[in-house]
């Protein structure tokens, strides 16, 4: 509780405390009035319901972190706080499918020194540490939450730090409150990324394969024989407990799905090839080259996340002088050879670019996940990918409902109608015009005015996390 | 009435089928007329067709008139030969050793694909056209390797599996599993006789979880059984399946004394499918390998890069061949892959091989050791259109590779050769028009990743 007294406006969050309802914070002098209740009305604003779905001049109302109405002419409470939002455009709040934010790094386990036997090392070395939890690791007030709240993301799916199968992902809100109180759904998924174990097995992808292949097997094993075990446990062996396998249960249950990060094609096609051969759900997320992957991703039924990553755009003469130097060795400037390199670098940047738009002209729906990407470039990058033949609508879609029917939460997120939990993003301009701010976000009915978003410090933050 | 409706259904149904086989492999047809046909194993034929029809070579002889919509390739002058056959390649593959432990058999080249590699054009372009990407000798005992057909162009990773070619595993001794885990991490195998037990050992293990599993699958199918499984291990699992005679062992080895080692572990096991590979020393024990059954793949002249492979000759694959082993001649290297015609036709020069007796050791020959020559290997009716067209004779020096073909499909023209392979490209790749890669030949090419891990972390140069 200390840490919100950080914030400024302490005089505004002890009158909020004695209600005992949530707590506001600001980062600037704000004039709103002190919740007394959880019932708002936002008037007079151009309501995106759903994509495609515009009221103009509407009203929402809110009442204890839910929407109950949205329309024209609508009544208001008597205990609302008015928001006047005279051009003003609303949005459901939008939903990120893989994310780091708010969660901590646990503490490096490789040891210094090489392993005494690099085949046989702990869990923790292999990075196979599917029993991990990320609610353990969350932190409520981790600077890139405000980040990412301030674009207008309001829940997320975040997972732990870690090797080739992390621990299990949680769906948060981002509202800065108390770790337990963030979490709608715990367990959301089974993380798992193709990353290598240091000096120790499965040291490569080769071993990361068959790791999978092999836990798969064992835990469908152990736990058909441990509900044999279960129903008469006379005259048998106890089967061995084991955090690992026990993590796979409700996998091969298909309770949990396994949320694969996939960037590149290869990754996806692994993916897609350890999906059929074991046959559990798969989310894969973060992906970012997957414009000729669209009809298989769809064929097995997989959930998609496509990265908010992209490459950046070609700057002429943006050079190192190191890298001129080089030039200087290797190429005659403007040669043949060099154009024809940059044609198909750009040609590509541009399958990136536009990989958004391959997916919505194949009518396969996706989400967004923010993994990589830094918070500035967000909306730059969905704007590039507008400009690339995705719509804006597609683009809502992608942020609001799909990702909530993706991780199955649309019957109370992602569009804005009676019933569902108030997440909502409020912006001065339409979202993805040029000159459009975050004014206001609400997280299960409670405000939060964002200020400008802040960069500096998350870009050093993310840099920590790329491979 | 009923017999239209049964013919139509019948073409219908056969439309369908041909349907889903090409949804599953691309395969073309061509005609390709009038050149020297070298078939291998029938002999060499002047002026004579080829016709390949839906991937499958469907008639050689003279005048063949081409099929409607069948594309014609003149080939006076050229000479037309079986696609080459590299039985010890590690390109398009994603990594190549899974070097942390001693045996590693649970571990397949054929879930690391890499349809991207441009290695597999430049394969092409000399005239190979199914390669054996193999898992490198870190370990005594690696992983499975994929039997692959070079289909340069495809984006999906499971379009380059030959299905159906048998299963193969790398094994390794000598000088690269003892510096890897002896030197390296000071645990067994650290000499010749630790890599002999590390083997032994396995194949004693997993001739006992083979039978701890016969055991259980017996008594489960007994009324009210309720015992526990003995624990899966993908490991055992593999390597039982050695023992069972369902996976091909091809086993990296250079010296005498350690091939004739595991052919005296692999009788005592019961294991017959049996391939050296590199094995620069076969020529001393030639007589044990032909009565073994056991088959050679070498290198034409390539040694001194390290100790172990100090005693060496150019006549190894001639003498090997006139004992009757079933030889094969073999790259282990990008580079090399691209001229395998004149490694073998160096054989002519230290052995004096006859044409086809060279040729089988690129061809028919790595078919054998890779269990696919029923299907490739010789350009007869009924195997697979995979062929190899060049400007003069493939064993003269002044050949080219002229055209490279694929299941009917033509892979590499050099009329048409594109200056940009690349299939996908990185955009935050930086630009370059040349490229330096500094001199790693002394090094062994099987060792990927396995140097990378070991040599520079644990300095052990």
């Amino acid at each position: 509780m200390k840490n919100t007294f950080r914030q400024s406006g302490c005089k505004i969050i002890l009158v909020a405390l004695l209600a005992n309802l949530h707590i506001m914070t600001f980062a600037q002098d704000v004039r709103i009035l002190p919740a007394v209740s959880r019932s708002y009305a936002i008037t007079q604003v151009t309501v995106f319901q759903g994509p495609g779905r515009k009221v103009d001049g509407g009203t929402i109302l809110i009442k204890d972190g839910l929407i109950t109405a949205v329309g024209k002419g609508l009544t208001i409470p008597p205990d609302a706080t008015i928001i006047k939002g005279d051009s003003l455009y609303v949005y459901a709040g939008f939903i990120d499918g893989l994310s780091r934010i708010g969660v901590t790094k646990q503490k490096e386990e490789v040891p210094k020194e090489k392993a005494k036997d690099p085949g046989n090392p702990s869990n923790e070395q292999a990075g196979t540490t599917p029993y991990i939890d990320v609610r353990n690791l969350l932190n409520p007030i981790d600077k890139p939450i405000e980040e990412f709240r301030a674009l207008g993301f309001t829940v997320a799916q975040v997972v732990p730090y870690g090797g080739m199968m992390a621990g299990s992902g949680a769906i948060v809100r981002l509202d800065g409150n108390a770790a337990d109180k963030m979490v709608i759904k715990p367990k959301s998924a089974f993380y798992a990324e193709f990353a290598n174990a240091e000096r120790v097995y499965p040291n490569t992808i080769l071993g990361i394969m068959a790791k999978w292949k092999e836990l798969y097997k064992q835990a469908s094993l152990t736990k058909s024989y441990s509900s044999v075990y279960a129903s008469n446990r006379s005259g048998i062996e106890s089967p061995t407990t084991d955090r690992v396998l026990e993590s796979f249960y409700p996998v091969i249950d298909k309770q949990e799905p396994v949320l694969f990060k996939g960037e590149k094609n290869l990754d996806i096609q692994r993916i897609l090839s350890l999906k059929s051969q074991l046959g559990f759900n798969v989310q894969v997320a973060e992906i970012k080259e997957g414009w000729d992957l669209i009809t298989k991703l769809n064929a097995a039924g997989s959930k998609v996340f496509l990265s908010l990553e992209l490459p950046e755009e070609k700057k002429p003469n943006a050079k190192t002088d190191k890298e001129k130097e080089k030039d200087d060795l290797l190429i005659v400037p403007d040669s043949v050879e060099l154009k024809a390199l940059q044609k198909r670098t750009d040609d590509f940047t541009a399958k990136y670019v536009g990989q958004a738009a391959a997916f919505n002209k194949a009518n396969v729906p996706f989400g967004f996940s923010g993994l990589s990407v830094k918070s500035k470039d967000v909306i730059p990058n969905l704007r590039r990918m507008i400009k690339a033949g995705l719509s804006e609508d597609a683009a809502l879609a992608a942020l609001t409902i799909n990702a909530a029917q993706a991780l199955g939460l649309s019957d109370r997120l992602g569009t804005l109608d009676a019933g569902k939990v108030a997440n909502i993003v409020i912006s001065h301009k339409p979202y993805f015009d040029e000159k459009a701010k975050v004014k206001y976000v609400f997280i299960d009915g409670k405000i939060f005015e964002t200020g400008p978003p802040v960069v500096d410090k998350s870009d050093k933050d993310k840099k920590s996390e790329k491979p | 009435m009923k017999t239209i409706l049964k013919i139509s259904i019948s073409a219908f149904m056969l439309i369908v089928v041909s349907i889903h086989s090409n949804a599953q492999l691309e395969t073309g047809s061509l005609l390709i007329k009038g050149g020297t046909v070298l078939t291998v194993t029938k002999g060499t034929l002047e002026s004579t067709d080829v016709l390949v029809r839906d991937g499958k070579i469907a008639q050689i002889g003279k005048n063949i008139t081409a099929p409607a919509g069948v594309k014609v390739i003149e080939a006076a002058g050229k000479f037309v030969m079986p696609g080459i056959i590299d039985a010890h390649s590690h390109a398009a593959l994603s990594a190549i050793n899974e070097a942390t432990s001693p045996v590693t058999a649970e571990v397949w080249t054929g879930d690391v694909l890499d349809p991207f590699a441009i290695s597999i054009y430049h394969a092409l372009g000399g005239g190979v056209t199914t390669i054996h990407a193999m898992h490198g000798s870190a370990n005594a005992i690696g992983g499975e390797c994929e039997t692959i057909k070079l289909r340069y162009g495809t984006k999906d990773a499971d379009a380059l599996r030959m299905e159906g070619a048998p299963r193969t595993i790398k094994f390794a001794l000598g000088e690269n599993p003892t510096r890897v885990h002896g030197g390296g991490n000071n645990i067994v195998p650290r000499t010749r006789m630790g890599v002999e037990f590390v083997i032994r050992e396995a194949f004693s293990k997993a001739k006992e979880y083979g039978a701890a599993w016969d055991k259980y699958n017996i008594a489960k199918t007994q009324k009210n059984f309720r015992g526990a499984p003995p624990t899966y291990s993908k490991r055992l699992e593999t390597l039982s399946e050695i023992l069972k005679g369902n996976i091909i062992i091809h086993c990296h080895s250079y010296r005498a004394d350690e091939i004739y080692m595991l052919l005296k572990v692999c009788e005592e096991f019961g294991v017959k499918r049996l391939v050296f590979q590199h094995v620069n020393e076969g020529f001393k024990v030639a007589p044990e390998l032909a009565k073994y059954g056991a088959m050679a793949s070498v290198f034409a002249d390539w040694w001194a890069y390290k100790f172990e492979v100090y005693y060496s000759t150019a006549y190894n694959a001639a003498i090997l061949t006139k004992n009757g082993v079933v030889t094969s001649i073999n790259s282990d290297d990008a580079e090399l892959m691209r001229h395998l015609y004149h490694e073998a036709g160096k054989t002519q020069k230290y052995g004096a091989l006859t044409d086809d007796e060279a040729l089988s050791l690129i061809t028919l020959n790595p078919a054998k050791q890779l269990g696919i020559d029923s299907r490739v290997g010789s350009l007869e009716v009924g195997k697979e259109g995979d062929i190899a067209i060049f400007s003069a004779h493939p064993l003269s020096i002044y050949a080219i590779p002229m055209i490279t073909i694929v299941d009917g499909i033509v892979r590499f023209d050099r009329e048409k050769d594109p200056d940009d392979e690349r299939i996908y490209v990185d955009p935050k790749e930086p630009l370059d028009a040349a490229f330096y890669e500094s001199d790693k030949s002394y090094i062994d090419n099987c060792m990927k990743d396995a140097e990378e891990t070991f040599y520079s972390l644990f300095e052990l140069n």
